[in-house]
């Protein structure tokens, strides 16, 4: 008569333990799977020899590169002005806004960008970017020791890779006119 | 008079229309009035009002509308002898044919609300107008005596027609709108459906790219020789090719019609609101025994209806104003040297998203030390505070709420209602107005608004391959280049006109495209104005004028003092507007930089052509842009260069072509010309430099400072050579 109740008590502590056992799982799948958000996703692509990327959260489409209307008389770094989605975007040269960077095939492709203070702008680009994620601590580490708009970021396999922080790049750029008002 | 039950739904539109119709007879009538017509100007004048009123009263008749048509009658017997002698109409005929247009269309805004049954006999109201006629000694003046000859009993109407009643309707103007026949939609929907429209611009662009795919993969299999196996398949690709273009040329058509639509729905042209200010002037200085005349000047621009709307109080507190405070009687005018009529004008003008509405007159200016006693004495400031304000400041009293110089109270002011209610409008409309004025000469009321919707006339033209718009409001005249008429200097070449030097401006040179040079013979010269100034601007072609709706440019180029915005062309490309104030103002600064070392930078790609030129610039060149080799050969035979930067990999005519072409001839032998590759191999590298170019580099070491610095090399080891 005994035995029954140690039956009982052993059944109950196995389902416990199974029940634990699932909770670990769970609780560990959950560990793992935070591990895999803390990434940074980003719009890669070429620019000469380097790679770099904008963040993919500013990214708001990528465009071929046409019916662009140059404007004269406006900043070097101005390719011109396009119509998207109704509204009227600046093409910028994002070679020249970085300070005259060599290229290695002439761009062909316009990337929408959210400059970080809600309005859009088009940076060329030799190719379309290639979503792709940094590990968010290297992201955080290498912003916390650079104060200009690109910040270099070694991924796991020590790719280096120029991240652009769009908001600092048009807060420092001087991208008006040459013979502004 | 009732009007047939089966007529009454019609009576409502027939009453917008004769509006309209009304609105033109009345601007014809206030034509006639004036001075120094011809007299085929005048002829055309009374053919057209006659028409006019005989359709108002076929309309009137044909709905029975028995009552409208004697009126119509009258007015057409009043003006018959007028038009046998043409000259121009006697200021009492017009006040009575005026006084029974304002009758007509009382009784047919009476008879559109159902009101018609308590209308008083028509009798009464033919009598009135007949009473309203200028006394005999006036009358007596016209040929025929026009009112004395207006018989005594009305013509019978024809015969009123129930059956086919559409249709004897005779067609009046394009129908307006019927208060009872809409919807009322929110700005929110219209505006949601133009981004739509918008999107529906771009999926056009996208079939027109898809289509040229299809025609290269065509081309491409033909290329593959005519084989049996893909012989299918390329019937079927050409012919989803011509479908696919069939199919965009239709969405294109839907496109411009929706656009179209969706201006006409939300925008109208401001003389809606500016022509009826007309005839308010007219009464009132007639009222106050004064002479004034208004003109107005870019009523073609169409903005936005709620605004136009709001705008109209405004503009009729401005002007009764002006008329009432600004104008002096014709003989002070006359004492003070200025004409005996005074001249008002209303001038409309959007530059981007801006509207810009300025009322002036040629009257008496505010008296400033008036203005700081009606002040003081209205308690709106204390003699101390008011001893303290500068010009600007006494002058900004005028807007205060209760203010008027005025010590008694009249129809027309006095109550101190008035331009505080222009300010309280305009700032509504998160606008602003400012006052200006010269004591003796006169006053300046400027209202600047932001605008979203609207559509401006605009000259497009171009210079070399750039095409630009320019605001009709703007453009004088067009005129094409004759040695003649043309003072060349050194440094600048003069158009005679109207008796006048005009300065004239290249346009190309002035955004910095090329070198200026004196018009050549044929060059079309659109004569510019802004702020009292004018220029003679050089183009290269007049493409025409189109009414394009002018949008903001983003904050990268907004600060750019030659441009005011960007309009959509049918294709969907962006035209960018010019401003005209940027186009007269002095361009010495531009002559005196053409004395920096220059540079032509050929290349294909928009994009390296803007880098080139940037580091180029930096570097102290000016910088000239070719997009093909032809180009370049053009630019090379205007202008004159230092050197030359060109890319080796371009379409029709490549680098090497290029430099050949160069090489050939004297002027150009010994200009330095570097290539530029994006292939970075030493047979590239070979190729270009075997060719004749003075150097190499790849695109990739185009980085700051090593252009500039092979530029520099090639210069001075071609300078050493030479």
């Amino acid at each position: 008569m005994k035995g029954t109740p140690r039956m009982v008590d052993e059944a109950l502590e196995e389902e416990t333990r199974e029940l634990l056992a699932r909770r670990a799982a769970r609780l560990r799948e959950q560990g793992e799977s935070t591990v895999e958000e803390a990434v940074h996703w980003i719009a890669e692509f070429p620019l000469g020899e380097e790679r770099y990327a904008l963040p993919l959260e500013s990214l708001r489409a990528a465009l071929p590169l046409r019916m662009v209307t140059p404007v004269p008389l406006s900043a070097p770094a101005v390719i011109g002005v396009l119509r998207f989605q109704g509204q009227v975007l600046s093409a910028l040269s994002l070679a020249s806004l970085l300070g005259g960077h060599g290229w290695r095939q002439d761009p062909a492709v316009l990337l929408v960008v959210d400059r970080g203070d809600g309005e859009l702008c088009a940076l060329d680009c030799e190719a379309i970017p290639r979503p792709t994620t940094l590990p968010l601590a290297f992201v955080e580490a290498a912003r916390a020791r650079a104060e200009g708009p690109v910040v270099e970021v070694f991924t796991q396999d020590r790719q280096l890779i120029h991240l652009i922080d769009p908001r600092r790049l048009f807060a420092q750029s001087d991208v008006g006119a040459r013979h502004a008002r | 008079m009732p009007v047939d039950p089966m007529l009454q739904p019609l009576v409502a539109g027939f009453a917008v229309e004769a509006q309209e119709v009304i609105q033109k007879v009345t601007m014809d009538l206030l034509e006639l009035e004036r001075e120094g017509l011809e007299n085929d100007a005048l002829a055309k004048i009374y053919t057209r009002l006659g028409r006019h009123l005989h359709t108002l009263k076929g309309s009137a008749s044909s709905l029975g509308l028995q009552d409208l048509g004697d009126i119509a009658h009258k007015l057409e017997d009043a003006l018959a002898p007028l038009k046998a002698h043409t000259q121009k109409m006697p200021r009492p005929v017009v006040d009575v044919l005026l006084h029974g247009l304002d009758l007509f269309m009382l009784r047919a805004q009476a008879h559109a609300d159902g009101r018609g049954d308590h209308l008083p006999d028509p009798a009464a109201a033919l009598a009135q107008l007949v009473a309203a006629a200028p006394p005999p000694e006036e009358s007596a003046v016209l040929p025929g005596g026009a009112f004395a000859q207006v018989p005594p009993t009305v013509a019978s109407p024809p015969p009123v027609s129930t059956s086919a009643a559409p249709e004897v309707l005779p067609s009046l103007e394009p129908a307006g709108e019927s208060s009872d026949a809409g919807w009322r939609v929110s700005a929110n929907q219209v505006t949601s459906l133009m981004r739509e429209v918008e999107r529906l611009r771009e999926v056009r662009l996208r079939v027109e790219e898809r289509s040229r795919e299809l025609e290269r993969v065509s081309t491409l299999l033909a290329k593959q020789g005519l084989l049996a196996e893909t012989a299918e398949a390329r019937t079927l690709l050409s012919g989803t090719g011509r479908s696919l273009r069939t199919d965009g040329e239709e969405t294109s058509d839907v496109v411009d019609a929706l656009e179209e639509g969706l201006k006409a729905i939300t925008t109208r042209p401001t003389r809606t609101i500016l022509d009826p200010l007309q005839r308010m002037v007219r009464d009132l200085s007639r009222q106050l025994g004064k002479e004034a005349r208004l003109s107005v000047v870019g009523a073609e621009v169409s903005l936005d209806r709620r605004l136009l709307e709001k705008l109209q109080g405004a503009l009729v507190h401005i002007l009764r104003n002006a008329v009432d405070h600004g104008l002096e009687m014709p003989t002070e005018r006359e004492k003070a040297g200025k004409h005996h009529e005074g001249a008002l004008t209303l001038r409309v003008e959007q530059q981007g998203n801006l509207l810009y509405l300025e009322a002036s007159d040629d009257g008496r200016g505010i008296d400033l030390n008036q203005v700081r006693k009606a002040a003081e004495k209205r308690g709106l400031v204390t003699a101390e505070e008011a001893a303290r304000l500068n010009d600007n400041q006494v002058r900004d009293l005028i807007f205060s709420a209760g203010f008027s110089t005025r010590s008694d109270v009249t129809d027309t002011s006095g109550r101190g209602v008035g331009l505080d209610a222009v300010r309280a409008t305009v700032e509504s409309l998160q606008g602003r107005i400012e006052v200006s004025s010269t004591r003796g000469q006169g006053t300046r009321f400027v209202l600047t608004l932001p605008v979203d919707l609207g559509s401006s006339p605009v000259l497009m033209v171009r210079a070399l391959e750039q095409f630009v718009g320019l605001p009709m409001l703007a453009v004088e005249s067009t005129q094409l280049a004759r040695p003649d008429m043309l003072r060349v200097g050194k440094r600048r070449a003069h158009l005679e006109y109207q008796g006048q030097l005009l300065p004239v401006v290249d346009l190309g040179a002035r955004l910095g495209l090329r070198a200026s040079s004196p018009p050549a013979e044929g060059q079309p010269l659109l004569i510019v104005q802004s702020g009292g100034k004018r220029v003679a601007l050089g183009v290269d072609a007049v493409v025409g004028d189109r009414d394009l709706v002018i949008r903001p440019l983003p904050s990268e180029v907004r600060d750019v003092a030659s441009w005011q915005g960007a309009a959509t062309l049918s294709r969907g490309e962006l035209l960018l507007i010019l401003r005209p104030d940027w186009v007269v103002t002095d361009t010495e600064k531009v002559t005196v930089s053409a004395v920096s070392r220059r540079a032509l930078v050929v290349d294909d790609s928009l994009t390296a052509r803007a880098l080139h030129r940037a580091m180029l610039e930096a570097g102290g060149f000016q910088v000239h842009l070719a997009a093909s080799g032809a180009r370049a050969l053009e630019r090379l035979q205007a202008d004159t260069y230092d050197v030359v930067i060109c890319d080796l990999d371009m379409e029709e005519m490549d680098g090497i072509e290029l430099i050949a072409r160069v090489r050939e001839r004297k002027d150009t032998r010994t200009l330095p010309v570097i290539l530029v590759s994006a292939h970075d191999s030493a047979v590239a590298r070979e190729r270009g430099l075997s060719s004749g170019a003075d150097g190499f580099l790849s695109k990739r070491e185009c980085a700051a400072g090593r252009l500039l610095a092979e530029v520099l090399d090639v210069m001075s080891r071609r300078g050493s050579r030479a």
